[in-house]
């Protein structure tokens, strides 16, 4: 046996004869073949194996468990600031993901106000000035009906298939269910100002929190089903409630009263003319 | 000749026999017309600052534009980047640029602005005000870089930096709006306020690329053009607008009259200044000689009893007062170059940022010294002092020997 200083004398020559020494591209060798098995390997721990599951497709489905085809709601809205509430009633239809119109019924004071999307365009109604406005780009980002929703949180909702990449990040369970906790990262061009969107997905396609984070990844605002529950034969999140993290005492809540999915709504509800006619139907 | 001689010499020696009281006279005069010269270079500094602004500013000397732009700033109302600039061998010209300017909006996480996003070929903007930012971060590498270059103001306003992502809206050539999540590359410091709230930088070629519809290819909305000397303005806009009869050009005046107004006003607001210290001033000086033709009650009369005729001692009063003003003229110029040698680097008034900007300047502002303007005004004292010798002259000459010996 060498001593420890002889060994440390000879360490230099050792050096130099590995390097010139069959070993070495051995190690290479080994080393390669466990940098390109290993993230296999690492996929098949059972830690991750959740990461089978297809995001897209519980996404879409999230989206559509609230839609289908057609769909008809009737719902409340409580808009909560420090100093003052108010509490509306509206009614809402949609085609697909892309249309819908949504009109409010009361108070008397809001009654008629409705807005219209087809597609990714928007128009807003006023009865009081009797006009449809088309709403600009500029304006998408701006409170709908004073709430805590936008215009964009009311357009795009397939926006996540769209311009993100969707990533299943993490798992856990709810009322005995899985929940599927999916990063949606914006696109490089896409036009979408958060750092990432978080969802978390139940099994059964319901959305139980929607968390906008900013680009330092910090929580900005975020929506969360308070009530689930079962309306026109779908589970579904009955009430959500929309609030931004810095203002602790104002939110919005949206409370399903009443859903359909079976309904047939007819095509010219998606309409300008429609808009604009009926104050409620 | 030498009557004059003669009468040269009695002005000096009376203005010399009062030394303490034509001291301060000259001293009062001095100021003054050291006070005005600085207060004028500084005003003239004003009035170059400005139109220095008015010219870097996006605008230059001369904008070609397409018909209707101005009232309705689209995409729609673009032309060709195809468009050639060229001027006659007399018109030198310092820089030519071609851009793309359009309103849009900017949003990030937090808020939205509505701002003019500007896409330029970065290497010929030397001509405007992109050459004066400082940037933190990078720049613009080329023409096609798509990212983005932000007012410092912007950014605090959008809670927004270097290396973040933001969404810009903005209406295409087909006129339906695009929205697109950008870079900021860059956040630049300007030298005034309003270019960090409102201008918003992106490679040309990439703003085409994203904007272009069916129509042009490479569509831009202007094309700036500065001189080298800002004298051949109406000269270029007029070849230029026989080389382009499809497109508007326009010259700095047209499109920023307000500045072009007050730059104009500035002349009147010197000789406005100049009139009132001067008037000032003039009071003083009068008094001074009246009292010094009425102390000299006897002497005059003496000398008109000796035979000096009435027209002589006219002309020795005045001269006198010309004299006294003269001296103190040269003085008081000496005193304002000296003064404005002294402050050459400019006032730096950053921190009246704001309220400079609201009267069209930087926040430097530098006095400017011309050889006309020293001529002038140094020509205008001394004409007021000939004007204001009229008052002890008239004096002077109602004195008779008869009254110089009832004294």
């Amino acid at each position: 046996m060498l001593g420890l200083g002889e060994f440390m004398m000879m360490l230099p020559l050792q050096i130099a004869g590995f390097l010139t020494h069959k070993s070495l591209w051995l190690f290479l060798f080994v080393a390669l073949l466990v940098s390109a098995i290993g993230p296999a390997l690492a996929a098949n721990d059972p830690k991750a194996s959740d990461k089978e599951i297809d995001v897209v497709a519980l996404v879409s489905g999230a989206i559509d468990q609230t839609r289908g085809k057609y769909s008809y709601a009737e719902m409340s809205m409580l808009i909560k600031r420090p100093s003052w509430q108010r509490e509306s009633t509206l009614k809402a239809w949609t085609r697909g993901r892309e249309d819908a119109l949504i009109r409010f019924i009361a108070p008397v004071r809001d009654a008629g106000n409705a807005l219209l999307k087809q597609g990714d365009r928007m128009w807003t109604y006023t009865p009081k000035l009797n006009k449809s406005i088309r709403l600009p780009g500029g304006m998408m980002s701006q409170s709908w009906a004073g709430s805590d929703f936008s215009y964009n949180d009311m357009s795009r909702s397939d926006k996540w298939l769209h311009d993100y990449r969707l990533q299943h990040v993490a798992s856990d369970t709810h009322d005995g269910k899985a929940v599927y906790v999916i990063d949606a990262l914006p696109r490089e061009d896409a036009a979408v100002v958060w750092g990432k969107e978080q969802l978390r997905i139940r099994e059964d396609l319901v959305l139980l929190d929607l968390t906008y984070f900013d680009q330092d990844m910090q929580p900005v605002r975020h929506m969360q089903a308070l009530e689930l529950g079962e309306l026109g034969g779908r589970v579904m999140a009955t009430r959500l409630r929309m609030r931004e993290l810095d203002k602790p005492d104002q939110y919005t809540e949206l409370t399903y009263r009443a859903m359909d999915f079976d309904v047939d709504v007819p095509d010219r509800t998606f309409t300008l003319f429609s808009l604009q006619s009926g104050r409620s139907r | 000749m030498s009557t004059l001689v003669l009468l040269f010499n009695l002005s000096l020696r009376n203005i010399l026999r009062y030394r303490r009281r034509n001291f301060f006279l000259f001293a009062a005069i001095a100021v003054a017309v050291g006070g005005t010269t600085l207060s004028n270079s500084l005003i003239r500094g004003w009035q170059v600052s400005m139109l220095e602004t008015a010219v870097s500013g996006l605008t230059g000397h001369i904008k070609l534009q397409a018909p209707g732009f101005a009232d309705d700033p689209s995409l729609q109302r673009a032309f060709s980047s195809d468009t050639q600039i060229s001027l006659s061998q007399q018109i030198p010209v310092a820089g030519v640029t071609q851009r793309i300017n359009l309103p849009a909006v900017i949003s990030s996480e937090r808020e939205t602005r509505g701002v003019a996003l500007v896409g330029v070929v970065p290497t010929q903007e030397d001509i405007s005000l992109y050459r004066d930012l400082e940037i933190e971060g990078e720049g613009l590498t080329g023409a096609n870089d798509g990212r983005l270059l932000i007012g410092k103001a912007l950014a605090q306003t959008l809670q927004t930096r270097v290396g973040r992502r933001v969404v810009i809206i903005v209406q295409g050539a087909d006129g339906k709006s695009r929205e697109r999540g950008y870079r900021v590359s860059g956040v630049f410091d300007a030298p005034m306020r309003w270019p960090e709230k409102v201008l918003v930088f992106t490679g040309l070629d990439a703003l085409q690329g994203t904007l272009a519809g069916d129509g042009l290819r490479d569509p831009i909305t202007e094309i700036s053009v500065v001189l080298s000397n800002e004298g051949d303005r109406a000269a270029a806009a007029a070849e230029l607008a026989a080389a382009h009869p499809s497109l508007i050009v326009q010259d700095w005046r047209q499109m920023q009259p307000q500045i072009a107004e007050i730059v104009d006003m500035v002349e009147g607001v010197m000789v406005i200044w100049f009139f009132l210290i001067m008037s000032g001033l003039t009071f003083g000086l009068v008094n001074t000689l009246i009292a010094s033709v009425m102390q000299r009650t006897q002497e005059l009369g003496m000398l008109r009893a000796l035979g000096m005729n009435k027209r002589l001692l006219l002309v020795q009063v005045v001269l006198e007062c010309v004299g006294i003003m003269i001296v103190g003229v040269v003085a008081g110029l000496a005193l304002g170059i000296v003064m404005v040698l002294a402050l050459g680097d400019g006032i730096d008034l950053s921190a009246f940022s704001e309220s400079v900007e609201a009267i069209g300047i930087s926040t430097l502002l530098r006095p400017v010294l011309t050889v006309e303007d020293l001529l002038l005004f140094g020509g205008l004292s001394v004409l007021v002092g000939f004007f204001a010798s009229y008052f002890p002259a008239r004096r002077a000459l109602k004195i008779s020997p008869l009254m110089a010996m009832n004294r």
